[in-house]
């Protein structure tokens, strides 16, 4: 695909596709993954909608939220994808789980309506939601779900849910291809941090117009890039765990594994990222993790804020392990606090507070220390 | 004496009592929606300038919303309206047999828009039914986060969702008149924005290329930063808990708030003065658009951010803690102030699901509150949610929506119905920033570029789409203010070494417990009603702003707020044959109220079997 597309690139930057349309349908949802991408930055939606990302086609959204037009006008372009009909490429954005409509049917009803049809007596009654994403599926470039409830089903599947609601992919089935080849694509979150979205379909559109490779995506089709690391491996506490120090209620400044955070077996990357514009982050803040992007979310994670009984080993671990480290690393601190200059004078001339000299013992570590730091290098100033 | 219609009296001593001597003392009409659409249906066949005029979606609102209308083209009237909420999800059913733990978490997911109010709202809930109260340092906080998520809604609404509808692209389609006129009307307000002419403002309207557009954008991103320092992310912040917050509030923290709140200093000054040029404008150009969107100012609110020193969580003393907030709570009715009081209000509301889809329940638990104050069987506390899917009928069904009454009125809610009550009533604290004068609500904003200056929201003659919208753009500084006297706290708490923002809590294994949350929304009145059955959720029950304002009929017959808004709207809209018309006005109307459907439809309400005495008009149907 890209080397055939290659041939057709004229200029510093190839544009195979000069628009693409995307259409975005909110079924069970609760809009906010739409919202989550209104805060994006890294690229934002102006960016895309306006076509200024050179090499990525400009994106023709149909989107309810954005959209000048309303009522049927809207819907038109939808019957047109639907039908394969629209004679432009396009993109289907899920957001919100997928409504069994069967069981809605059965008392003549459906749980959630885009646009409607005329019944046998002319009167508009709502078409399911899912129905689109259905019937557009076929013709789309590609399918992405973008939130947990879209990728695996989220709140409205959870247990005693009255739907039956589940997620895309279970929708369209192991077996679903788009024209492109591709099985859909699933951004989870709940919601997404905003730029994995924005930035995934970015890095699609570049490779639609082939100067990105096709970007990679692991064995549940999530951007693999955002989704590899646990959220524990980027969060902002995660030394505290490794010396064995946790938060014992809400507000303190430790790891908040005790009270409740499933960070180390969830894969996220807002910690990492920020959750805008690099701001924020829930763990950074002091906010436990609930596992808002994985499959088993909600049920496998609750109740939350109780201590998840994983813990009990693991930090136990490296309670024990933790507090060697350290200490060991206090000490060393110590001598990092302090200039050549100081160590020289033996005195530390703030006025902020008294430092107390280093102890013989201390003196000693150190002194064995730099000899090892200096082994095989020469020590600063030893000519 | 706050209720009319509601069977509750007050004695001398002002306790409230259930009137004696009726049989069924929660009795109601009930009108047959038939024959007004056997009228309907005559007027569409005979009439080729009497139009359907359908909008699923109605776009630039979030979540599904659907509206139907039957218009006459060529009187320029509106004949008929149903509002339908299309989406059903189940999170009352979800809530049901879980911890209480979960109800912020799962409860935040109803909306997207508005996830950490609900979360919010559910933290209230559990502490009142469980006794908790959260720490002072905690409240500011929660006050802070939740006075920046307005910074974030109101500009997105005004510029993103509304605003185009008054951009130069749109109102040159739909009325060119405006155009030249607003290229030779000179805007009052260069001073503070800088535009020459209205014309330029509405040409900086323009969906994704106007300046203002898009300056709107990049100001919801700077006020989310901020509500992320404290919120973690958003949507759905992961910070709010029962007690207070889980943040690590470091010096840090509240520095890098305060460098993001001064943005909306200017932006506030700048934000009200392009609206009142362009609003102005309109309703200078053709005095008919006061009429667009118009219904009486019957509304409610339930207040929002607390005072640390008030703030107790308890359904006892939740009349005193409920006026001592920066934004007062209670009932209008025509623009008079009825209640203040959170436990008349919790008290007055009722759901109706006659046109919904949803099935009555059983069972009338809860007969009063802890006061003796009396509670319907179709309060909130009583109700149960039994969603049954039907076909979509204007006789019948029609929405997933309910119709909540307050006093067995339709009422409408918004972020500027938290002003409007709070100007009026006069019972907010004292504030280095804000002052209600019963007529108006003064806001100081302090300087930034530009120098400190008082702005004036003062209550309208008329309540319309206009009006709506105007408000609301007065709502940023009233937040903005808010959030600013909120940090100051918290600065001195933290001086004064009081850096709890939480307090540890026990579910209890044994009882019966109940609460009510009462917090404002982006869109304003927003309650959750809470039952925990030994330590179970027993029954959960979220009333949301849209739930209010886009109800269908209640069983009576009455309107709900959109309908109504809608009915009042004159077609102002130009175009030459029927075909071209677009709606312009209808979606104006529509859209000043800020609907945000995802969480509208997760209440279930109730039946009838009840009594109302006043009489509504539901139709214009008369003409022809």
């Amino acid at each position: 695909m890209t080397q055939s597309l290659a041939n057709h690139f004229q200029g510093p930057i190839p544009n195979v596709f000069d628009e693409v349309h995307a259409f975005w349908i909110a079924g069970g949802s609760c809009d906010g993954c739409s919202i989550a991408t209104v805060g994006a930055t890294s690229p934002s939606v102006e960016n895309l909608l306006n076509g200024t990302i050179p090499g990525a086609a400009k994106v023709i959204l149909h989107h309810p939220v954005l959209a000048v037009n309303a009522g049927e006008a809207f819907i038109e372009p939808f019957r047109l994808a639907a039908k394969g009909e629209l004679g432009a490429p396009f993109v289907v954005l899920c957001e919100g789980s997928i409504m069994d409509e069967s069981l809605a049917a059965e008392t003549g009803g459906y749980w959630s309506g885009l646009g409607a049809d005329e019944d046998e007596n002319g009167d508009p009654q709502p078409i399911p939601s899912s129905s689109w994403v259905t019937r557009m599926s076929v013709h789309a470039a590609a399918v992405i779900a973008v939130g947990t409830c879209a990728t695996w089903g989220g709140v409205p599947a959870a247990a005693n849910n009255p739907t039956n609601a589940a997620s895309v992919m279970d929708l369209l089935g192991e077996d679903y291809r788009s024209i492109l080849g591709l099985p859909v694509v699933n951004i989870p979150g709940c919601a997404p941090q905003g730029d994995n979205i924005t930035e995934t379909i970015a890095a699609v559109l570049l490779f639609l117009n082939g100067l990105a490779p096709l970007p990679e995506f692991d064995e549940l089709g999530r951007p693999q890039w955002l989704f590899d690391e646990t959220v524990h491996r980027g969060c902002t506490r995660a030394g505290f765990y490794e010396e064995g120090t946790f938060a014992e209620e809400h507000g303190d400044k430790e790891c908040l594994v005790e009270i409740g955070c499933w960070g180390p077996v969830v894969q996220c990357n807002i910690n990492k990222r920020g959750a805008i514009n690099n701001a924020g982050g829930c763990m950074n803040v002091g906010a436990p993790c609930i596992g808002c992007t994985m499959p088993g979310f909600p049920d496998s994670f609750a109740p939350f804020y109780k201590t998840p009984p994983g813990t009990m080993v693991s930090s136990n671990i490296s309670r024990v392990t933790g507090t060697v480290i350290r200490n060991l690393r206090e000490m060393s601190m110590g001598n990092l606090n302090r200039t050549t200059k100081w160590d020289k004078d033996g005195h530390v001339p703030s006025g902020w507070g008294h430092v107390k000299e280093p102890n013989l013992v201390k003196k000693v570590v150190k002194y064995a220390y730099q000899k090892m730091q200096f082994s095989d290098s020469p020590k600063p100033g030893s000519k | 004496m706050c209720f009319k219609n509601l069977p509750i009296a007050f004695d001398d001593e002002g306790n409230a009592y259930l009137k004696e001597g009726l049989k069924d003392p929660y009795e109601h009409k009930v009108v047959d929606l038939g024959e007004e659409q056997e009228v309907l249906k005559g007027l569409l066949e005979r009439n080729g300038f009497i139009r359907n005029i359908d909008y699923d979606p109605v776009t630039r609102v979030a979540g599904a919303l659907a509206f139907h209308s039957v218009v006459d083209l060529e009187k320029k009237k509106v004949l008929s309206t149903n509002s339908m909420a299309t989406l059903f999800r189940g999170y009352e059913v979800i809530l049901k047999g879980r911890d209480p733990r979960d109800a912020a978490y799962i409860s935040s997911r109803a909306c997207g828009v508005c996830g950490g109010v609900h979360a919010t709202t559910a933290a209230l809930a559990i502490e009142m039914a469980l006794d908790i109260k959260p720490p002072p340092l905690g409240i500011v906080m929660r006050n802070i986060l939740l006075a920046i998520e307005y910074l974030y809604d109101h500009p997105l609404h005004l510029f993103l969702l509304a605003g185009p509808d008054y951009s130069e692209e749109l109102v040159r389609e739909t009325n060119p008149e405006l155009i030249d006129k607003a290229a030779e009307t000179k805007a009052k307000n260069k001073d503070v924005h800088g535009y020459d002419t209205v014309l330029d403002i509405m040409k900086d309207l323009n969906p994704l290329k106007g300046k203002l557009y898009l300056e709107a954008l990049s100001m919801t991103r700077v006020a989310r930063e901020a509500y992320v320092l404290i919120g973690g992310k958003y949507p759905h912040p992961q910070s709010v808990v029962p007690g207070g917050l889980s943040v690590t509030v470091t010096a840090s923290v509240l520095n890098e708030v305060y460098s993001r709140l001064i943005k909306f200093f200017d932006y506030s000054q700048k934000v009200t003065g392009i609206w009142d040029d362009v609003f102005d404008f309109f309703l200078e150009s053709n005095p008919e658009y006061a009429k667009c969107g118009i219904r009486p100012a019957t509304m409610m609110d339930t207040g929002v951010w607390d005072r640390p020193d008030h703030y107790d969580a308890s359904f006892a003393n939740c009349d005193k803690w409920g006026e001592a907030r920066w934004s007062t709570p209670g009932v209008l009715v025509d623009g008079e102030v009825v209640t203040t009081k959170l436990t008349e209000l919790n008290a007055g509301i009722e759901e109706f699901v006659e046109h919904s889809y949803y099935e009555k329940w059983d069972g009338h638990r809860f007969k009063e509150d802890a006061n003796g104050m009396p509670l319907s069987p179709n309060h909130p506390w009583n109700k149960e949610t039994i969603p049954k899917p039907g076909k979509q009928s204007w006789k019948d069904r029609y929405s997933w929506d309910t119709a909540p009454t307050w006093d067995r009125m339709p009422m409408e809610a918004g972020a500027y119905t938290r002003m409007y009550m709070t100007a009026k009533a006069q019972k907010a604290p004292a504030s280095k920033f804000l002052e209600n004068t019963g007529t108006s609500m003064k806001i100081k904003v302090p300087k930034h570029f530009l120098p400190e200056k008082t702005l004036e929201w003062k209550i309208p003659e008329h309540w319309n789409a206009f009006e709506r919208n105007r408000a609301r753009a007065y709502c940023i500084p009233y937040s903005a203010m808010v959030a600013m006297e909120n940090w100051l706290l918290a600065m001195d708490l933290i001086k004064n070494g009081e850096t709890k923002v939480s307090v540890p809590y026990e579910i209890p294994k044994k009882g019966t417990h109940i609460g009510f949350g009462a917090w404002g929304a982006g869109r304003g009145f927003l309650t959750h009603h809470l039952i925990v059955e030994n330590g179970v959720i027993e029954n959960y029950q979220i009333i949301t702003p849209s739930t209010l304002n886009a109800a269908p009929r209640t069983p009576w017959g009455e309107m709900g707020p959109y309908e109504e808004a809608v009915l009042n709207t004159p077609i102002l809209e130009k175009f030459d044959k029927p075909e071209d018309y677009k709606g312009i006005d209808i979606l104006r109307a529509i859209r000043s109220f800020d609907p945000c459907m995802p969480c509208t439809t997760h209440i279930m309400a109730k039946d009838s079997d009840h009594m109302v005495t006043r009489e509504v008009t539901t139709c214009a149907c008369g003409v022809e």
